[in-house]
Formats: C-alpha cells, sequence, structure tokens
C-alpha cells in the first residue's frame, strides 16, 4: 500500500463509517453558504438598483441675467470638457416657462410675457463612474466657478442617503458573511473532531510509528475539502434553480457571473479543507 | 563521506546522559540517569512496578522530555519541539507492548506494513516482507481481522511483527512476558534470540529478569530513579 493509497483508504473510511454526521455536516454547511449567497445576491442586486436610480440623477446649472447668449456656445464648451458630464442640455425661459406650466398644471406667468423671471440653465447628465458624492460635488464646485453661472443645484440630500444605504449594506454584509462564514469553518471542524475523536488512540500510535502530523490529517483535509466545495456548489444550484423559476419585472436580479462562482466553490472548498485539518489537529497534540 | 559514516557506526544507538526527569505531582522519577547502547547489542532493564520503565520508553520516543540531561537516539537529540527529528528517530524504533499498540480501525495486514508506508517504501517490497512475517509468527489466517477481533498473544504476535517488518534498528519491548503462557513466551523469547543474533538492537523493559539467556546483551536495574 502506498502513502496515497493510505491516505485515501482512510478517506474512505472515514467517509463510510460516519454517513450520518458526512450527510449532516454537508447539509448544515450549505445552508450556512446558502445564507451568504442570498446576501452576496442582495447586495448585488441593490448595487444595481441603486446604479439605475443615479443614471437618472440630473444636475441644473443656473445662469445669470447678465451673460450674452453669444457666450452660450463657449460656456456649453466648457461644461461638457469637464470630465463626467455626459450631455449638457440649454433651457431657455421660454423653456423653463413651459416646463413649470407642465409641472404646475397652469401657466403662473400669464401677463409676465416681458418679464419672465425665470433664470436660463443647463441640465447635465453624468456618467456612471462619477456618481458618487464626492465626485458631484467636486464637478459642482468647477462649474460653480464658471463666469456667467449664477447657481448650481443637484439633489446632494438624495445622493448622501443612497451612498449611506450602499455603504450600510455593504458593512452588513461584511459582517454578515464573516459570521456565516466562520459558523461554517467551526461548524465543519466541529463535525470532523467529532469524526475522528474516536480515533484518538489510532492517531497516537501513527505518532509513535513515526508518521508525520500532516499525513495523519491530510485525509481530513481532503473530507473538509468535499464537504466544503460540495457544499457550496449544492448551495449555488439552489440559487440558480430558484433564478431561473422566480423573475421579478420591477427589480433586475443580480447574479454573480460564473467565474466569481468558481472561484467561491474554490474559496470554499479551501475553507473546508482547512477546517477539516484543524479538526483534527488538536488532537494530534 | 567514508569517515563521517565510520564515526557514525561507532557512534552509540542509544545514549542518555545524566538525565534528571520530574514527574507530575513533583518527585523525581530519574536522577543522573545514564544508558548507553551500541549498535548490536541489546539491553534488559529490570524493575519494579512504577520504577520508570514506561517513562524511560517515553524519553526514548520523544514523548516526555528530561528536566535536565540529553536524550540522543541514532545520533539525534530529541529536544521537545523538534517534531521532525522525533518522526524520524520514532521511524526507526519498532515497539512492542506498553504505550505500542495496534491501530483498531486498520486489518492485522495493514497495521504490520504501517511502518512501511510512512517511510514510503515500495508496495512490492511491503508484500514480500508480509508474508514472510504473517507466516513467521502464523498469522496468516488473521491478516484480514481487525484488532478488536484478536486474543491477546496474536496482539502481541502482531506488534512483534510490525516491529520488525522495516528493518527498525531498535526495538523497544515493555513487558514481553506480560500476561503470556509459557509457550508462547518461549516462542516469543526464541525470536528475541533471534532479532539479537541478527544484529539488531533491543532494549527490553521488565519487572522480572527474563529466565533465559539472550546474546549480547547487558543487564540494568532501575531502582531509585537510576541504571545499576
Amino acid at each position: 500500500m502506498t502513502r496515497i493509497i493510505f491516505i485515501l483508504r482512510e478517506l474512505a473510511r472515514s467517509l463510510y463509517r460516519h454517513p450520518g454526521t458526512v450527510v449532516t455536516s454537508l447539509l448544515s454547511t450549505s445552508l450556512l453558504i446558502l445564507l451568504f449567497n442570498l446576501f452576496w445576491v442582495v447586495v448585488g442586486t441593490s448595487e444595481r438598483f441603486y446604479k439605475n436610480l443615479l443614471s437618472e440623477m440630473t444636475m441644473d446649472v443656473f445662469l445669470s441675467e447678465e451673460l450674452p447668449d453669444s457666450n452660450l456656445p463657449a460656456l456649453t464648451g466648457e461644461i461638457k470638457a469637464i470630465r463626467g458630464v455626459l450631455s449638457v442640455l440649454y433651457i431657455s425661459k421660454d423653456m423653463a416657462r413651459q416646463d413649470l406650466a407642465s409641472q404646475v398644471g397652469t401657466d403662473l406667468l400669464v401677463g409676465y410675457d416681458s418679464l419672465n423671471p425665470l433664470p436660463r440653465s443647463y441640465s447635465l447628465s453624468f456618467e456612471s463612474e462619477v456618481l458618487n458624492l464626492s465626485e458631484i460635488a467636486e464637478i459642482a464646485g468647477k462649474i460653480q466657478t464658471l463666469p456667467g453661472v449664477m447657481e448650481v443645484s443637484y439633489s446632494r440630500a438624495w445622493l448622501e442617503k443612497v451612498e449611506n444605504t450602499k455603504s450600510i449594506i455593504l458593512e452588513i454584509g461584511l459582517v454578515f458573511g464573516l459570521i456565516i462564514f466562520s459558523s461554517a469553518l467551526i461548524s465543519s471542524a466541529n463535525n470532523i473532531r467529532l469524526m475522528t475523536r474516536t480515533r484518538v488512540i489510532g492517531f497516537q500510535q501513527m505518532l509513535l510509528l513515526g508518521a508525520g502530523r500532516m499525513f495523519i490529517s491530510l485525509p481530513f483535509f481532503i473530507e473538509g475539502f468535499l464537504i466544503g466545495g460540495l457544499s457550496a456548489v449544492l448551495s449555488w444550484l439552489i440559487i440558480f434553480y430558484g433564478y431561473h423559476r422566480i423573475s421579478f419585472t420591477q427589480i433586475e436580479i443580480v447574479i454573480p457571473d460564473m467565474n466569481q462562482v468558481y472561484l467561491f466553490c474554490l474559496a470554499t472548498a479551501l475553507l473546508g479543507g482547512i477546517s477539516g485539518y484543524l479538526g483534527v489537529r488538536k488532537l494530534l497534540k | 563521506m567514508l569517515e563521517k559514516n565510520a564515526a557514525a557506526a561507532t557512534e552509540p544507538l542509544v545514549e542518555l546522559k545524566n538525565v534528571f526527569l520530574v514527574s507530575d505531582r513533583g518527585g523525581y522519577v530519574f536522577r543522573d540517569l545514564n544508558l548507553t547502547l551500541e549498535a548490536g547489542r541489546s539491553a534488559v532493564i529490570t524493575g519494579v512496578a512504577g520504577s520508570g520503565k514506561t517513562s524511560l520508553v517515553e524519553l526514548m520516543i520523544g514523548r516526555r522530555f528530561a528536566e535536565c540531561g540529553t536524550v540522543r537516539l541514532f545520533n539525534r537529540e530529541l529536544k521537545k519541539g523538534k517534531k521532525r527529528v522525533i518522526n524520524r528517530v520514532r521511524e526507526k524504533i519498532g515497539g512492542v507492548g506498553g504505550v505500542f499498540g495496534l491501530l483498531p480501525s486498520l486489518t492485522v495486514a495493514e497495521n504490520i506494513t504501517l511502518p512501511m508506508v510512512i517511510s514510503g517504501i515500495r508496495k512490492k517490497i511491503q508484500q514480500e516482507r508480509l508474508l514472510k512475517l504473517l507466516s513467521e509468527f502464523s498469522l496468516l489466517k488473521q491478516a484480514g481481522e481487525y484488532p478488536p477481533n484478536l486474543t491477546r498473544v496474536e496482539n502481541y504476535l502482531v506488534q512483534f511483527a510490525r516491529a520488525s517488518i522495516a528493518g527498525q534498528p531498535l526495538i523497544i519491548i515493555d513487558e514481553p512476558s506480560a500476561g503470556l503462557d509459557l509457550k508462547t513466551y518461549q516462542r516469543i523469547f526464541d525470536y528475541l534470540i533471534k532479532i539479537s543474533i541478527s544484529g539488531r538492537s533491543m532494549i527490553i523493559l521488565t519487572s522480572e529478569k527474563p529466565p533465559l539467556e539472550i546474546p549480547q546483551t547487558d543487564h540494568y536495574l532501575l531502582e531509585n530513579g537510576t541504571l545499576i
């Protein structure tokens, strides 16, 4: 019997002798990973949802009465040249009046035909990569300094709320992920420790024969690797099944791409392997 | 290289120098204990129960460590934390009785070949030596049995076979006569004599002096924490 055959036999023995513990370990780890995956999907989906909301965000740049119309093309060019500005839409006094009338339902400026108090303005939209509080504020600051600009207005408070919500979801996700992952690790290690407790005498004898700790714990590393990997695959299968069965029309559900899923399964398998090793290591002291 | 090998050959197989060991309860188990065993020679250490025979075995296999003094086997000093050195030394020791036992989850054949599996010896050689030892110890029928199904004598014989399979240069036997009938005892003793003649070394720890003489053997008495 070669070393590798011995290790594989030990692995098979462990799986064969404790089918109940193996299945329990597999299911409990799958459940924990499923929770983690669900939260991953929630984070991705909310990220997309906010991104879509933000893409509709505009900034109004009000122009001063003193700015002659002949200077408008130059100002438009300067605003367009600012990094992150996607489009610049000029709104004349008349267009502003029409816009106001359509919003209110009646023209409030009847009788003020020659004295329209509404200012000329630009409505700006932005590229997605600058749709965050700091960069939008920076753009607003730049525009504010341009000659002929009276006031820059955008929904700063709303943007702050969006960013806060995003960061809260991310923070909760991180804490949640950490708790779930450590639970999976501890649960898996404990299951393997439970399976190996009866074999302490055997381990001690192997140590007395000169077997290294790695040699003894390798079957349990592989066992943990298999349980971790299979649990991850199982939990993703459940997610994909649910994703294809349930469809929302209003919210676009975001599933991580397959490369991320493969990497996650591999990482989970490795963590399972480590937990398997940790489960036995304590018994080898 | 030749000089180095020659020097290694003259080095004692086991060398315990000025060893002091304190028990868990605080008293001295060994006080200035010294033991030197040259390659090819054997030692019978006699001591009453509680004299420290098992502690001596544990010192030699790196399971316990002396408070003071040095323990060297195969020209390597056994120190706490030197796991690799301890493993290499343990690979060269065949153990029978006392702290040494069989793995209950492995069959007789697997138990016997385990030292060779650990050392990474080829499967063909393992099978050849296994067959030889199984027939030598009349264990062919029990090859597929698990230790809980063996009798005490069979268990002991399997341990002897395991202690010999990898050609371990040193065999440590803790109480060779423990619970054995006269016939088996005689058989074991014949085997011990055979080992001694073959040039391998043994350390036999026993509570009573063996009735038969083993060639090339020194006798010691373990008393008051030291060897006389």
